[in-house]
């Protein structure tokens, strides 16, 4: 049995008389990627921010890396990675500075930070734009900056908050090779996406709707359940099952909470 | 530390990289000393008068002379018609008015008191009334060259007249730039540091790097330490050129012990950052930001004594001053400027102003949490 | 081509739930002109009263003491009797218990008896020039008022009749409440429509405007078009807290001052438009709105300085000071029922003015759009 990394039992989430996340119970194991869909508005940034500690939940429990959100949120803040769809870089800021800046804010010392850089330079394949304002950065290369900063302090576990949006999908394949490379080095990802053939590089998927969770399991025999050939047929017809269902629609904005 | 540090780094960066809001933050505050160390001033000059001698004798000219001899008074035209005074009062090409009447110099030859009549413009009623007073003295002193120079004049006996003997102490000159230039300096000092935070810290909010901050091991302390040094450096900087020019170039005299000013400028920061600090966290967009800010900014430095003199305004008033933070660091700032007062006699404003500035200040960090939500 | 009404109205619909949705500002949009109201109404007041003076009466006599009480019966002065060593006086100056100090020789009765004049010194604390020459002025009325009561002065060989038109009780909030209207109605002209605009560029939305088959005038014209309504209700505001509150008078036509007013927004908005067009990021758009309409509006356009009194070279400046013109208007139409053919030059200063700021911000707009 692998190590869990992060798991909840019962969390909820309320934002006034309306419930974003409503009784989740999941587990995620060490170098496992965790992916996480559902349209927008089903809870999946609200879950995020609650397990990085950025959100109080409104009850329920959950751990990451063993440890508690209500109370250690602070010692889980060094032990993970963030990065989300807004790609938080100073853009008025370049390259280089913004690494150097992130390492100073996780405290790794000057050849760590060297060390770090130049394998994002390398890796990444961006050593001509060192010097460049990060304001004038192709979106693709402002997107891998950002997760090069997100894991300037090797972290254990990875939140992923839609990293993809907006990118094209040559520069999508790349990240999601990166992000396999990652795993390897023993790094679990806590991915959501609401692209659905992204879900296939998924080793789980967990997939929500209205704050509840409507299917958990691997693309595979999530496919096999619903006989069907991709993920995005099988979200459909989740979803579509769980419009029947319900008697009265959800609202459907409030990703965008805060 | 190297956390804070590297915010700091980072800051000072960000504000020398954006050039043209650098340029702003130097080049405002010389424009303002210039243009306020000029512009206020209540003393009236330049009225504009229009003559309506309807006697036109050589004793009426003499009674116009009087008005023409000063700066205070710009004469304009001249007019018989006494409607027009109005008119022209509407149209803005006149001030006021002198009303000779017909027949004036004879029947002041025979003692019997003509009338001389006087229009304002009551609009601006400072002027207004500034302006009667000068139009009363002209006319008392050509009515007294009159009685003095008439043949049949005898010098009173037994006056025995009080005199007036003035000193004024601290400002000989009587330039109003003294008074204002010290005052500029705190209209920046609140104005800059407030503005600078409060748009810094809701900028990452809108942008979302405060969020990606917040996920990071960076406590509160770190992160608003690394954020306000950078601003109270810049603030010091800004001090120390305002307080260059004005000394250098508008020969203002310092009398009092830079240590000091630079000491309590110290903590009145803490008041105006705090505010920063404040107002970024109750809203959520640069605009809001702005405008929030700026509604501060004007009831301070209105109810502050920057322009307005707090000893004019109605009691009421003048109790809600006690509230103002601005009202006590510009006192202090003009006593050391012009008395040389020492810290001690500032006591009664410091303490105050401390007491504020830290309560702001530390109410203001519980207030920026590290949470979304 | 010509201007499209629907693509103008569909952005202008967008921009006029940006304002209404963000309460906090349009709270202080419509309370910060109150505000502004009352303090300008009640607490400027540009005459010293009840002035701290410190007496020094070394004579103790009958005199003197008729002396002070000339002072204590004028309303510009609070008298107190200072005991304490002559030295030391400045310690009065420095905790501001005082602002002048009235020093009476020990030989004021003898000289007043036998000499034609006696002095009686007083200290001003000069620190404040402009009180300090209020208080002179003062101090010298009271000696002068003493001297007429012990009947040492000529009367005057004629009478003095003065007249005050339009505000004969000098009220300073007739003078301040059209002063806010003109002061408000530029900072939220310019300084919204620079922000807003600014802000489209800072989070790119201008881009995805621009390729839509949208004209830029269109833009502009969707843009400021809510701002006009906004500036024109606040407006609405101030005149009627004006006109409620603090009874000022409003002798001129309401017609004329509505087709002036829109005149004079359409000035200010092209000032926010060309800011915009200089600034890329919200911050540098806002300061530099408040620096080049709050500060000057307030000091340099007449609004509570007079500009005739003002050095040449800052006289000159004002010239390109939008409010110095509206100040002249709306004041003219509401306290002293100008008509138009009196207040033709400030129009046409208005007019010149919001042409070349429109056309050179135009122009720099499509500047900024090519590139």
């Amino acid at each position: 049995m692998p190590e869990i990394s992060v798991k909840t039992e019962n969390l909820v989430r309320n934002f006034g008389s309306f419930v974003a996340v409503n009784q989740v119970n999941i587990e995620v194991y060490q170098k496992e990627i965790f992916g996480f869909l559902g349209a927008n508005g089903a809870g999946k940034t609200t879950m995020i921010r609650m397990l990085c500690g950025l959100l109080k939940p409104s009850s329920g429990k959950a751990t990451v890396g063993g440890l508690d959100v209500y109370r250690q949120s602070e010692q889980i803040k060094r032990s993970i990675g963030y990065m989300s769809q807004k790609f938080s870089l100073y853009e008025d800021l370049t390259v280089e500075e913004n690494i150097n800046f992130y390492g100073g804010i996780y405290d790794l010392n000057q050849k760590r930070i060297q060390k770090k850089r130049d394998e994002i330079f390398f890796s990444l394949g961006m050593g001509d734009y060192a010097r460049t304002l990060t304001y004038d950065l192709p979106l693709g290369f402002k997107q891998r900056l950002a997760l090069g900063c997100a894991l300037l302090h090797d972290p254990r576990i990875l939140f992923l908050d839609e990293p993809t949006s907006g990118v094209d999908p040559k520069a999508r394949r790349d990240f999601w090779e990166i992000i396999h490379q990652t795993v390897a080095l023993g790094t679990t990802i806590f991915v959501t996406t609401h692209f659905m053939e992204e879900a296939e590089y998924c080793h789980r998927v967990f997939i929500m709707d209205a704050g509840k969770i409507i299917a958990l399991d691997t693309p595979t025999k999530l496919k096999n359940r619903y006989k069907k050939k991709s993920m995005q047929e099988v979200f459909v017809t989740l979803v579509e099952k769980q419009q029947e269902k319900k008697t009265n629609p959800m609202p459907d904005s409030n990703d965008k909470m805060s | 530390m190297q956390r804070i540090f590297s915010m700091m780094v980072k800051e000072f960066k960000q504000v020398f990289r954006n050039r043209p809001m650098l340029s702003i933050i130097f080049i405002a505050p010389i424009l303002q000393l210039f243009i306020l160390a000029f512009a206020i001033t209540t003393e009236v000059l330049h009225i504009k008068l229009l003559v309506c001698d309807l006697d036109r004798s050589q004793v009426s000219k003499e009674v116009v002379r009087g008005f023409g001899n000063t700066d205070r008074f710009d004469l304009l035209g001249f007019s018989t018609d006494l409607k027009e005074i109005k008119e022209k009062m509407k149209a803005w090409e006149a001030q006021m008015a002198l009303v000779i009447p017909p027949g004036f110099s004879r029947d002041l030859g025979r003692g019997q008191n003509p009338e001389i009549q006087v229009v304002v413009d009551g609009v601006d009623g400072n002027t207004a009334g500034v302006a009667l007073g000068y139009a009363r003295g002209i006319l008392g002193e050509f009515g007294t060259n009159y009685v003095k120079n008439r043949p049949n004049y005898t010098q009173p006996v037994g006056i025995h007249l009080v005199n007036m003997e003035e000193r004024m102490w601290y400002n000989p000159d009587l330039s109003s730039q003294q008074f204002m230039v010290p005052g500029i300096v705190v209209v920046l000092l609140t104005i800059l540091p407030m503005m600078l935070s409060a748009l810094s810290l809701v900028k990452e909010k809108e942008i979302g790097t405060l969020e990606q901050l917040m996920v990071t091991p960076l406590t509160r302390y770190q992160l608003l330490l690394g954020k306000l040094i950078p601003f109270l450096i810049l603030s010091y900087v800004e001090l120390a050129v305002v307080m260059t020019v004005a000394i250098v170039f508008f020969k203002i005299p310092m009398n009092g012990s830079y240590l000091l000013l630079a000491g309590l400028a110290f903590l009145y920061l803490f008041t105006t950052l705090g505010l920063g600090i404040f107002i970024s966290t109750i809203t959520s967009s640069q605009q809001q930001a702005m405008f929030t800010a700026w509604f501060f900014m004007v009831f301070m430095i209105l109810m502050g004594g920057f322009f307005i003199p707090i000893e004019n305004m109605p009691p009421i008033l003048q109790k809600l001053t006690y509230l103002n933070p601005m009202r006590y660091f510009i006192y202090i700032i003009r006593d050391i400027f012009q008395k040389d007062s020492s810290l001690f006699s500032l006591l009664k404003d410091a303490v105050p102003m401390t007491a504020f500035g830290l309560l702001i200040f530390s109410l203001s960090v519980l207030k920026f949490q590290k949470r979304v939500g | 081509m010509s201007l499209s009404k629907d693509r103008i109205s569909a952005i202008a619909r967008k921009e006029f739930f940006h304002i209404i949705y963000d309460f906090r500002t349009l709270f202080i949009i419509f309370l910060m002109p109150v505000v502004q109201l009352i303090i300008f109404g009640y607490a400027l007041n540009l005459e010293i009263q009840r002035v701290d003076m410190a007496v020094v009466d070394l004579a103790r006599s009958t005199q003197s003491r008729k002396l002070v009480g000339q002072f204590s019966g004028s309303k510009f002065f609070r008298p107190f009797f200072y005991q304490g060593r002559l030295d030391d006086l400045e310690d009065l100056f420095k905790s501001r218990e005082a602002k002048v100090a009235m020093v009476i020789p020990f030989d004021f009765e003898r000289k007043l008896q036998n000499e034609t004049s006696v002095q009686v010194q007083f200290l001003v604390d000069a620190s404040d020039a402009n009180a300090a020459i209020l208080i002179r002025n003062y101090c010298n009325q009271v000696i002068m008022d003493y001297n007429e009561n012990r009947g040492v002065k000529l009367p005057l060989p004629f009478d003095l009749r003065s007249t005050i038109l339009f505000n004969p009780e000098l009220k300073s909030s007739h003078f301040f409440v059209p002063g806010v209207i003109a002061m408000i109605l530029i900072m939220i002209s310019a300084l919204l429509t620079s922000i807003t605009i600014s802000r489209e560029k800072e989070t790119g939305t201008m881009e995805q405007i621009l390729v839509s088959p949208v004209r830029p005038l269109e833009i502009i014209s969707g843009k400021v078009i809510p701002y006009i309504v906004l500036a024109f209700l606040d407006a609405a505001v101030i005149l009627l807290v004006g006109l409620v509150v603090f009874k000022v008078p409003f002798k001129g036509s309401l017609f004329l001052l509505t087709g002036l007013t829109v005149l004079y927004i359409l000035t200010a908005l092209s000032l926010g438009l060309l800011i915009s067009t200089q600034a890329r990021t919200q911050q540098v758009a806002m300061m530099m709105a408040l620096l080049i309409t709050l500060l000057p509006t307030v000091m340099l356009s007449g609004l509570v300085f007079p500009i005739a009194s003002m050095p040449k070279l800052l006289q000159y400046l004002t010239y390109l000071i939008p409010a110095r013109y509206f100040l002249l208007i709306v004041r003219g139409i509401m306290l002293k029922g100008s008509v138009f053919s009196q207040l033709l030059g400030p129009c046409f200063f208005l007019a010149l003015l919001t042409l070349i700021l429109l056309g050179v911000s135009v122009k720099r707009f499509n500047m900024n759009l090519e590139r």
